[in-house]
């Protein structure tokens, strides 16, 4: 066994997050103090944000020593996924405080909490089996959510859905660590010099000439299958217009953030991190599934009537926008020179393209379905796009923000969403320019540039058309606002939070790209590990203050 | 100036925010929005002027602001800067926006009765926009200004339109956004490619610029995405379609904006980047833009020919000027280039002004059909006064503003195609402005010649009321426009003075390259490889001599 009480400490956060959510599961039985959970959890996430801001702080330093290996990866990367997570738990709980079911608030928000511990667990899995273990504990809960909130028989029917098709990605993705696991014989996905992982073992295998790459491929297919479930990315996206239209605003929302988020960290882990130098299978898969996913999504959503089943095709295009900076990062390692102990070049910014995407893509998506969430009586959601028809008169503050997190969406400047497709074309472009002139990596990069750069314009097509529903047409039916003040505070602070980092990014790009520096730094350069790790004895992190 | 630069920027922007959240009756709105637009003229005015008797304005920018804005390089982020100054390839057109911002709002007086503080709002945003378009220095800030200018105009349309508003507000936002995107990658390539080569991760236009190092085989992908975007904006044919549809559905405010500033952030967006950036492919796509701009000046003009929507007459014969800017900028020598630059300020002021009065006249009658029109003149001496006046500077008649622009794009077009097969561009191109001289005339004539001819009154259009000439807000309106008729026309050198060095430091790569290619096809492909080779170090060292 590697793991010894030291590195536990590294994961407090989790450890209070998964206390206090039992602690409100078996509470919440008692009548009479439902509304207080709300209280509490927020109160969690502010204390868990805490402990995590005071004792992980160091780890943006890149100079600083992180001597911890093993089965958890204390890195920046880590830490931005950690702290995103916690973001994104407290803005959730804002918006089930007042859920569609009252009776529910405390199962809603333990389960919540729950799959926000599991983001972070996965964000810091250094292990397979850590990682799947992190996947699993944001997918349980999530069954139970949809399970515990179903209404109506298409309810029922999207929760079963997601189960069996979840659980059949979990074997699929299974299979694959276990082909991983077969190649490269260690669990840790990478190591140091004393004990390798997944990486050095790959690339060892490499240079002595003797890489099983059919193997590998078999590991990579299966592991993109599996993740790709997860992240809704096509082909493995069916289901989700189905399960998002079945479910409640709220927790579609939830299941187009928190999922993606898991799968997508845990591709970034296994892929671009752990595989990178050795089989250019890899691109070349997620080339093609970046391009079949975003273009899927945006041309399926363009007809779709149910609001709820917009955002699910608009979320699995989203997912392929951010597969481009994936792809873009796992051809790094592909230009002459990398492969060795030397680094002739710098990353193509693919991570940290994908990294910003991913928390400004949230704050979007959780501002829209607060909004959403916040308007519509206690019996019955807001259903279909119509029925947002002259919201601007209404309810101007609504459709105001409603609009930035669309117009943030669909990545008009100077809203954040523009720098997420920023950062993500430049990374593919870099990934064009940085391969050996006139390769196939050049041409397939600039390709992939410009079918993103056109998908963006296809999705403005479904986002114009409900900014101008919103705007452009009136209606005289009534339109509650049922969804309680935790909604629209939760829609305003996302739409503001879309507005400051649109005008001001330039502090979450310093730190994706500093956080980006893991996918080199832990390879690149081996004395940053210092302790030489070893199975038997287990590093002593050390705890920087 | 900087100062003043700055706070030309940010005061439209204020206001507008203002504007949304103050409740402010509809008198209020509009009175602090003329407000607004004129202190901001003012400052404009000063700006311009100071501009022009700087002489810092071709080696450096002028008015220059450089504030880091994404935080500097360090832990890697990316040094995009706050970056804005002009030179004088941006002075005029500032000014421009900054005037034309006044006659929308002047126009916009009593036809905007609902939400007029978001109405507002909206148009002094795009002020914001347009201004900051021309002056901006850093390749993503342009792009961000760029794009940014869309959303109001959106807005604009979208709401107070006229009945298919919705669809033309997508198809505007949408057809500009997918140029756009692609215009974004290319200049982004651009970036990348500097990077690449000199090592140096910079967005400073100035420095991109200077260097102008994207190898010659990779420039024309790069060229295919800046066009894709800036063709669309300015519209070169054949992708003008969204042109009559947004410009008929608009507000009159957002017409003349449209009109007036907006196309020219295409063509600028041409001469600040194609041309200097991307020389060799310029060279080679010359011919192509040549004959493009040529179908469009003889396609806009004889499918204004055929209109009877005064509106939509007038958006078909932007697509015919616009291809006439279009036709000197290619060109690629100095005469062509400087009357392109000066035919996209003529355009502005000229058609800004017919969409102004097209707009009184539909307050007046609530048509836009010219055949219930007529004999307008005796009614609305001055209105007409006017129509013919801007009509007139339209066609190019010598002594007003169209002449200038013009005569100088056909100069150059026939000195870079005297000899070759595109000659036939240049006669064609000549045969447009005849053309365009016979479809304005025979709108004028309709309107407000021969019998009396008025729409009659509908029954829910409230009591009978006598049409008047023009009151004192429209004169105003108008006037200023006319002064710069007269005065371009008079005294084009004027104009021409500050932005004479500018124009030709963009040109002079791409001329460079012109004729390095013709040449290579002269002599032997042996001594035209060294003779290119020779032709771009000479460039190198002219441009480093020239800064």
């Amino acid at each position: 066994m590697f793991i010894d009480v030291n590195t536990i400490f590294w994961l407090w956060p989790e450890i209070i997050l998964i206390v206090v959510a039992s602690g409100i599961y078996i509470g919440g039985t008692w009548p009479g103090y439902r509304s207080s959970w709300a209280q509490l959890s927020l109160l969690t996430y502010v204390a868990a944000g805490v402990i995590l801001l005071r004792h992980e702080w160091s780890l943006w330093d890149t100079q600083s020593e992180i001597t911890a290996s093993g089965p958890l990866a204390i890195d920046a990367l880590g830490h931005w996924i950690r702290c995103t997570s916690l973001l994104i738990g407290a803005l959730f709980t804002g918006i089930y405080w007042k859920g569609p079911d009252r009776r529910l608030t405390s199962e809603f928000l333990g389960t919540l909490m729950m799959t926000v511990a599991g983001m972070m667990l996965i964000s810091r899995a250094n292990h397979l089996i850590l990682l799947f273990l992190g996947l699993e504990l944001v997918s349980i809960p999530t069954y139970v959510l949809l399970f515990v909130s179903r209404t109506s028989a298409k309810s029922s029917e999207s929760t079963t859905k997601y189960f069996f098709l979840n659980i059949l990605s979990s074997a699929v993705l299974l299979y694959g660590f276990s082909f991983l696991y077969g190649t490269a014989g260690t669990m840790i996905l990478t190591g140091g010099a004393g004990i390798p992982g997944i990486r050095e073992s790959l690339v060892q295998q490499l240079t002595s000439g003797n890489l099983p790459e059919p193997l590998l491929t078999v590991a990579v297919v299966l592991i993109l299958g599996g993740l790709g479930f997860k992240v809704a990315a096509a082909p493995f996206h069916l289901y989700a217009a189905d399960v998002y239209q079945g479910t409640s605003n709220a927790t579609a929302g939830l299941l187009s953030v928190i999922p993606k988020i898991a799968g997508l960290v845990g591709l970034v882990r296994v892929l671009a991190i752990a595989l990178p130098p050795t089989t250019e299978v890899v691109w070349q898969l997620l080339f093609v599934m970046a391009i079949l996913t975003m273009t899927v999504g945006n041309v399926c959503a363009l007809w779709q009537q149910n609001i709820r089943r917009l955002f699910a095709y608009s979320s699995i295009a989203h997912t392929g926008y951010m597969l481009i900076g994936l792809a873009a990062a796992t051809t790094w390692v592909l230009a002459p020179g990398n492969t060795g102990e030397v680094s002739n070049g710098s990353p193509t910014g693919g991570i940290a393209a994908l990294l910003l995407y991913l928390l400004f893509y949230s704050l979007g998506t959780i501002g829209i379905f607060a909004a959403l969430s916040f308007l519509g009586s206690s019996d019955r959601q807001i259903e279909n796009v119509d029925e947002l028809a002259g919201l601007s008169t209404r309810q101007p503050l609504v459709a105001g923000s409603l609009a930035i997190c669309l117009f943030s969406l669909a990545g008009i400047p100077p809203l954040a969403g523009f720098w997420g497709k920023f950062m993500l074309f430049t990374s593919a472009l870099s990934a064009s320019n940085s391969a050996a002139p006139m390769a196939s990596t050049t041409w397939c990069f600039i390709i992939l540039a410009i079918i993103g750069a056109l998908n963006a314009a296809i999705a403005a097509v479904y986002y114009l058309r409900l900014i101008g529903v919103m705007y452009f047409s009136s209606s005289d039916q009534e339109l509650p606002t049922a969804g309680g003040q935790g909604s629209r505070l939760v829609m305003l602070a996302a739409t503001a939070m879309t507005v400051v980092l649109g005008l001001l990014p330039g502090y979450a790009m310093r730190r994706v790209r500093t956080a980006e520096q893991v996918q080199e730094g832990r390879f690149v350069s081996p004395q940053r590990i210092v302790q030489p790790v070893d199975a038997e004895d287990p590093p002593r992190p050390k705890v920087s203050e | 100036m900087d100062l003043l630069l700055n706070l030309s920027l940010l005061l439209p922007l204020v206001s507008a925010i203002v504007l949304w959240f103050a409740p402010l009756s509809k008198q209020q709105a509009r009175s602090f929005a003329l407000g607004s637009t004129l202190l901001t003229l003012l400052i404009v005015i000063r700006v311009v002027t100071a501009g022009y008797l700087a002489d810092t304005l071709v080696e450096n920018h002028f008015a220059a602001t450089d504030w880091s804005w994404l935080g500097g390089v360090g832990g890697g982020g990316m040094d995009i800067r706050y970056n804005v100054g002009l030179d004088g390839l941006g002075l005029w057109l500032y000014g421009l926006s900054a005037l034309l911002m006044v006659t929308a709002v002047l126009v916009s007086w009593e036809t905007v009765q609902e939400r007029a503080g978001l109405f507002y709002g909206l148009l002094l945003t795009l002020e914001t926009g347009c201004l900051g378009v021309f002056c901006a220095r850093d390749i993503i800030l342009f792009y961000v200004f760029f794009e940014f200018t869309l959303i109001p105009l959106f807005f604009l349309i979208g709401i107070w339109g006229s009945e298919e508003r919705q669809r033309a507000a997508t198809k505007f936002f949408l057809y500009t956004l997918a140029g756009s995107v692609l215009t974004f990658l290319g200049l982004i390539s651009i970036v990348l490619w500097h990077w690449q080569l000199s090592g140096q991760l910079t967005f400073s236009i100035p420095e991109l610029t200077a260097a102008a190092d994207v190898p010659a085989e990779f420039q024309w992908i790069i060229f295919l995405a800046l066009l894709a975007g800036f063709a669309i904006k300015v519209p070169l044919f054949p992708l003008h379609t969204w042109l009559p549809l947004a410009h008929v559905q608009a507000p009159a405010a957002g017409s003349i904006l449209l009109a007036g500033v907006m196309l020219k952030i295409g063509t600028y967006g041409f001469l600040r980047f194609n041309l200097p950036l991307l020389p060799e492919a310029s060279a080679a796509f010359m011919p192509v833009l040549l004959c493009l701009s040529v179908a469009g000046i003889i396609y806009g003009a004889l499918v204004a020919l055929v209109q009877w929507d005064m509106k939509r007459l007038i958006a078909y014969s932007s697509v015919s000027h616009l291809g006439f800017c279009m036709l000197g900028m290619f060109s690629l020598n100095r005469l062509g280039v400087q009357g392109s630059a000066l035919q996209m300020i003529s355009h502005g002021i000229s058609t800004g002004a017919l969409f102004a009065i097209v707009g009184m006249l539909y307050e007046r009658y609530h048509t836009r059909e010219i055949r219930h029109l007529g004999g307008l003149a005796a009614k609305t001496p001055l209105l007409a006064f006017f129509m013919l006046l801007f009509t007139f500077s339209s066609i190019g008649l010598p002594g007003l503003n169209g002449f200038a622009g013009e005569f100088l794009v056909l100069i150059g077009t026939f000195q870079r195609s005297m000899g070759s097969p595109l000659i036939v561009v240049a006669v064609l191109a000549v045969l447009g402005v005849v053309l365009g001289a016979w479809y304005m005339l025979y709108l004028v004539q309709r309107l407000f010649f021969g019998p009396l001819r008025e729409p009659a009154q509908d029954d829910h259009a409230g009591p009978e009321h006598e049409v008047a000439d023009l009151s004192w807000r429209e004169f105003s309106a108008l006037a200023p426009l006319a002064i710069f008729v007269f005065w371009i026309g008079l005294q084009p050198s004027f104009f021409l003075k500050p932005m004479e060095d500018t124009l030709n430091s963009l040109v002079e790569p791409a001329a460079a390259a012109r004729q390095a290619a013709e040449n290579e096809m002269a002599e032997t492909a042996h001594l035209a490889t060294t003779q290119t080779s020779e032709t771009t170090t000479k460039r190198a060292q002219q441009l480093s001599g020239g800064r």
